[in-house]
């Protein structure tokens, strides 16, 4: 035998210098990474941008301008009887209480040695929200003793005023505008500088209903947030079980045949059904047939329902699928049921799947407007619901429909409240997305 | 003195369970082709055969474990202490505490020690009290072998153990139940050689109490556990017969085929 004879030498290659091939290659690599890169920064940057705007839009409407003025609230005028009794108390009018409003306003600027210059009274009265002596109302209703003292009471100013001390007012702007004048504005500098006015935080914005489109800055959150967390009662008690329950017997009961699978396919279409579709359904089957009331949170939470369901169905399913056979295997093999190896076995390994599912089309379900817009939640309601379970059914509004009909309305004043709003419902969901996100460690520490 | 009882033991020849003429198709596919085995009572029974030749199939129709397979069909007769068990009345539940199985891989409960050898005596209603199930956990440790090495920790995950110990474990949660037949599908393939030694002992203690099937693909495990041995090719049962009689002189020549290496 003949030794094989050498192989004809390599062209002579360095391991040192790469070869054309792999110099090619490795560019590309880079090329791709560089390219994920930018597209990552491409969203951060929307990321970053949004925040801003929100952040600077918004975070304005979370403190309100005061007037805060002695008012003497005399008996002569709120309380004819003397007798300190409400509801006759009720007969006098914010007209009446607006006189005395104005009559304070105007002593205390005497009192401080400010001069009104050449505004009416009316003028200098037009610096304090029309809402001031409807608030001063309500709080001697609510509490009669107050009659016969006077009161440091603290009244919003109007919104241009309000706008003027966070910049949003100039007096070039006032002098184009029919609600402010500048020598308005120069009276409430010195108002300020006699301590009358401040800027400070109003938990009104989280608390008070909505107000009408003549007082942004009376207007606030309260029945929205209250009308958004009744539907996700709502939503949480319906579709988790119903969710679940559909899963289990899809992916664990059900025999595999058309049906089921037609079922299947249907149900991942529905995912991706425009929510709007969901609120013409609502419209149609829950208020025009069943009749229940428009507005409320329990046809808002059916509709929320209708459209999570979906989500939550396939999430489920999703993580039933991801608990290993030999499970089932090893609860049948000593004899459990299949029911037994479902709630003992697998649906424990599951839970956090389903949770974060849930916890996420809850999220979805809390900013969707479209729907809710069709069964009448854009509605102006200022009357708080009630509490369950009548509250269910009471008129009220929702978190993102409240961003949606403020930027529909014309004062300025309303674009901050909007931000404003956008930074709540932000708050919420990121508050969700942390609980799914502790949910799911805390139950897969549990092995 | 441990070999002193094995030669006293009887070696009964009463059949514990029956199967004649079964058949199973999965979909269009016929998996297993006219098979009749008597399953002898308080003795380890081995099924040996190449992959795919139906041995697991066989072991699932014993304990119903196929029911779970949807496309699945069963006909023929297996008769357990000569009642049919797919007799329409038959809960497969019931069935499965007598027949208990254990898997190719270890799947312990993610539970604790305790709660995976609890489990299967808590759902049958085995127990008066947690004293009596405390007990029942502690011989079923005991005959699995696995009792030193975890009374001490009974709190900690089963998913926690080594390989050998979750098969013992798992063994461990077959025979709390009290079955009267223990089904073994490959119990020592995804385990070590010591693992497996300790397996292969404790399967040899367990036939004083009950019948034992074992499937496996190591001829030799099948040599020194079992004491009747069946051979398995295509979907046909070819042999069964005494595991040394198999192994010495097989009367088929596939069987002697596959014994030597030269198929499977």
């Amino acid at each position: 035998m003949t030794a094989p004879a050498m192989a004809a030498p390599a062209k002579a290659t360095s391991l040192i210098e790469p070869d054309a091939r792999t110099r090619r290659r490795n560019a590309s690599e880079r090329r791709f990474r560089l390219l994920g890169l930018s597209a990552v920064g491409v969203g951060l940057l929307a990321l970053v941008i949004l925040l801003t705007s929100v952040l600077g839009n918004g975070l304005s409407a979370f403190r309100q301008t005061w007037i805060t003025i002695p008012v003497t609230l005399d008996a002569a005028v709120l309380d004819k009887q003397g007798n300190r009794n409400p509801d006759e108390m009720k007969k006098v009018t914010t007209l009446g209480y607006g006189k005395l409003v104005q009559q304070a306003l105007l002593d205390a600027l005497v009192e401080k040695g400010i001069s009104t210059g050449d505004l009416t009274p009316k003028e200098v009265m037009a610096l304090l929200s029309k809402e001031a002596p409807a608030d001063l109302r309500d709080a001697v209703l609510a509490d009669p003793s107050l009659v016969g003292q006077t009161i440091a009471f603290p009244a919003f100013a109007t919104s241009r005023i309000d706008g003027y001390f966070k910049g949003r007012v100039t007096r070039e702007s006032a002098e184009r505008d029919a609600n402010i004048s500048p020598a308005q504005l120069d009276l409430a500098d010195r108002m300020a500088e006699a301590g009358l006015i401040e800027t400070r935080f109003n938990m009104g914005f989280l608390t008070r209903p909505d107000a009408s489109e003549l007082r942004p800055e009376a207007a606030g959150l309260g029945v929205a947030i209250l009308g958004s967390a009744y539907m996700m009662i709502v939503v949480l008690v319906l579709s988790l079980p119903i969710g679940v329950a559909a899963s289990i017997y899809l992916e664990e009961l059900a025999p595999k045949n058309r049906w089921t699978d037609l079922i299947e396919i249907n149900i991942a279409n529905l995912a991706a059904v425009p929510s709007i579709v969901y609120g013409i359904l609502a419209l149609a089957l829950f208020i025009n047939i069943l009749g229940l009331p428009q507005s409320a949170p329990l046809v808002g939470g059916l509709v929320l329902t209708l459209m999570t369901l979906p989500t939550i169905i396939i999430a489920t399913r999703a993580s039933l699928k991801a608990v290993p056979p030999s499970i089932r295997d090893a609860a049948l093999g000593v004899g459990a049921s299949k029911m037994q190896a479902i709630f003992h076995h697998v649906l424990p390994l599951a839970m956090p799947g389903i949770l974060t599912g849930t916890i996420l089309g809850l999220a979805r379900a809390l900013g969707e407007s479209a729907p809710l817009l069709l069964i009448g939640m854009v509605a102006f309601v200022r009357d708080f619901p009630g509490a369950p379970p009548q509250g269910f059914l009471d008129p009220a509004a929702a978190l993102p429909v409240q961003v949606y009909s403020w930027t529909q309305r014309a004062d300025p004043a309303f674009v901050e409240r909007a931000s404003g709003a956008i930074i709540v419902l932000l708050a919420f969901l990121m508050a969700m997305n942390a609980l799914a996100i502790i949910l799911r460690r805390r139950f897969e520490r549990r092995w | 003195m441990n070999d002193m009882r094995l030669t006293e033991r009887v070696v009964t020849e009463t059949a514990k369970m029956t199967a004649r003429g079964v058949q199973v198709h999965y979909g269009t596919n016929h998996a297993l082709k006219d098979v009749d085995v008597d399953i002898l009572d308080k003795t380890v029974t081995a099924f040996i055969g190449p992959s795919g030749c139906g041995k697991s199939t066989f072991l699932r129709c014993l304990n119903r474990m196929n029911d779970t397979v949807a496309s699945a069909r069963v006909t023929g007769r297996i008769e357990m202490d000569g009642q049919d068990i797919y007799d329409p009345r038959v809960d497969p539940v019931q069935l499965r505490a007598k027949v208990g199985m254990v898997f190719q891989k270890p799947n312990p409960f993610p539970k604790s020690i305790y709660d995976n050898v609890a489990y299967g005596p808590k759902i049958h209603g085995l127990s008066r009290n947690k004293a009596e199930l405390d007990e029942i956990v502690e011989t079923s440790l005991k005959k699995a072998a696995l009792w030193n090495e975890v009374k001490d920790r009974l709190t900690a995950p089963g998913t926690g153990l080594s390989g050998g110990q979750q098969q013992r474990l798992c063994i461990a949660r077959a025979v709390a139940t009290s079955p009267e037949v223990l089904l073994m599908d490959e119990p020592c393939s995804a385990l070590d050689p010591i693992a497996t030694a300790q397996v292969e002992e404790l399967i040899d203690e367990l036939r004083a109490q009950f019948s034992v099937v074992i499937v496996t693909h190591s001829m030799q495990q099948a040599a020194r556990v079992s004491q009747r041995t069946a051979f398995f090719h295509l979907g046909h049962l070819v042999e069964y017969g005494e595991t040394g009689h198999i192994f010495t002189n097989p009367s088929d020549p596939r069987t002697e085929a596959y014994i030597t290496g030269r198929i499977g």
